[in-house]
């Protein structure tokens, strides 16, 4: 798995590559966590280049959404994280999983950067 | 059957993969299912390695599989701590974000993304873990479907085998009669279609019918020939099942 890193004014664009299993999902764990430590709770997650992802991986998406969510400036405005790209074979495990309706997703990353 | 043997640590998990996935296509698995039984094994070896063993001094982890006709059977084999399938309570996928708890994720992907999944503990083996995937087959492209209409009895019985052998002597194998026109049915007409079964399934083809009228079905019913054509209700789901079992 590989994860570039491109800030931007208010969010943070993660662009994760490859597998994210029980072996790599801590990699992507500790990528979160360096942002949430520096204040950083605007997030978008292009899932385009993601080819596999396992229970960890889920796991730490559901965590790291929680901790997102809890950072607030206003009522209406605080930290998220979200998703682009999911591609179909992704999308079959987040609809096994109930995952599809805990985040919010969207069809670009332009897209979910604008929705900040 | 084929197996490895690898230390049940996390670099384990992109051997795996790259095992069952070669053993997947070699097996014949479509590309969907190959990716559905690479996510339920590697969640089963997760598990293997996370709870069967202490992390620090990790066991063997040893994968098998074979397949036989249409099954796809993989087994996963360790001998750390016992594996109760029933301790694991499955997880609530309809709960929101706040409250969504994580475990048991996943063993319900296991027994989501498999056709089969059976946990077993032998004192000499360990823990076993069966896991099948059912090879989802595509039905045939070479069925010749030939429409009869009107009587069929001993006049017009030798008129359909004329037919049917021009049809066989051209290579034909696999055939669908389509009888929806077929007003009557005689007992010389049976013995027709017997013959044409009986030829075809030599031939390693098949015969189906599909699309019998009430009074021609009773023909079928009355001399307990229904339990030996193949018999469907339109000739599309006849089409759909060459190939797919019993005809």
């Amino acid at each position: 798995m590989e994860i570039s890193h491109r800030p931007m004014n208010r969010v943070d664009l993660l662009e994760v590559v490859g597998r994210v299993d029980a072996a790599t999902a801590t990699k992507l764990k500790q990528q979160i966590d360096a942002l949430f430590e520096e204040g950083r709770y605007r997030i978008v997650l292009d899932m385009a280049g993601l080819e596999y992802v396992s229970s960890p991986g889920l796991r730490v998406l559901i965590e790291a959404r929680k901790r997102a969510r809890e950072w607030k400036i206003t009522d209406l405005e605080g930290g998220d994280i979200r998703i682009a790209n999911l591609p179909p074979k992704i999308k079959e495990v987040f609809d096994l999983t109930g995952f599809t309706s805990l985040f919010e997703m969207y069809g670009d990353t332009i897209e979910a950067v604008g929705s900040f | 059957m084929e197996t490895i043997t690898i230390t049940a640590d996390l670099d384990a998990l992109a051997k795996i993969s790259a095992f069952i996935t070669e053993a997947a296509e070699r097996c014949g698995l479509d590309e969907r299912a190959t990716w559905q039984v690479q996510l339920a094994v590697d969640e089963a070896a997760t598990n293997v390695i996370q709870h069967a063993y202490d992390q620090e001094n990790p066991g063997d982890i040893t994968l098998g599989w074979f397949c036989e006709e249409n099954r796809f059977v993989i087994t996963l084999r360790d001998r750390g701590r016992q594996f109760d399938p029933e301790s694991v309570p499955p997880p609530d996928i309809n709960s929101p974000l706040e409250e969504r708890q994580v475990g048991g994720l996943g063993l319900y992907l296991i027994t989501r993304l498999m056709d089969e999944a059976r946990f077993d503990f032998r004192p000499q083996e360990g823990n076993v873990l069966t896991m099948v995937k059912y090879l989802s087959m595509s039905p045939r492209d070479d069925v010749v479907v030939m429409p009869i209409s009107g009587r069929v009895d001993a006049v017009t019985a030798p008129q359909l085998n004329k037919a049917v052998h021009e049809q066989i002597s051209s290579g034909t194998r696999f055939m669908l009669l389509d009888l929806s026109d077929v007003t009557f049915l005689s007992s010389s007409g049976l013995r027709a279609l017997l013959l044409i079964r009986k030829e075809l399934m030599t031939l390693g083809g098949e015969l189906r019918l599909a699309g019998l009228q009430p009074q021609v079905h009773e023909v079928f019913a009355l001399t307990g020939f229904t339990q030996v054509f193949a018999i469907h209700t339109t000739a599309e789901e006849a089409r759909a099942s060459f190939g797919l079992g019993r005809a």
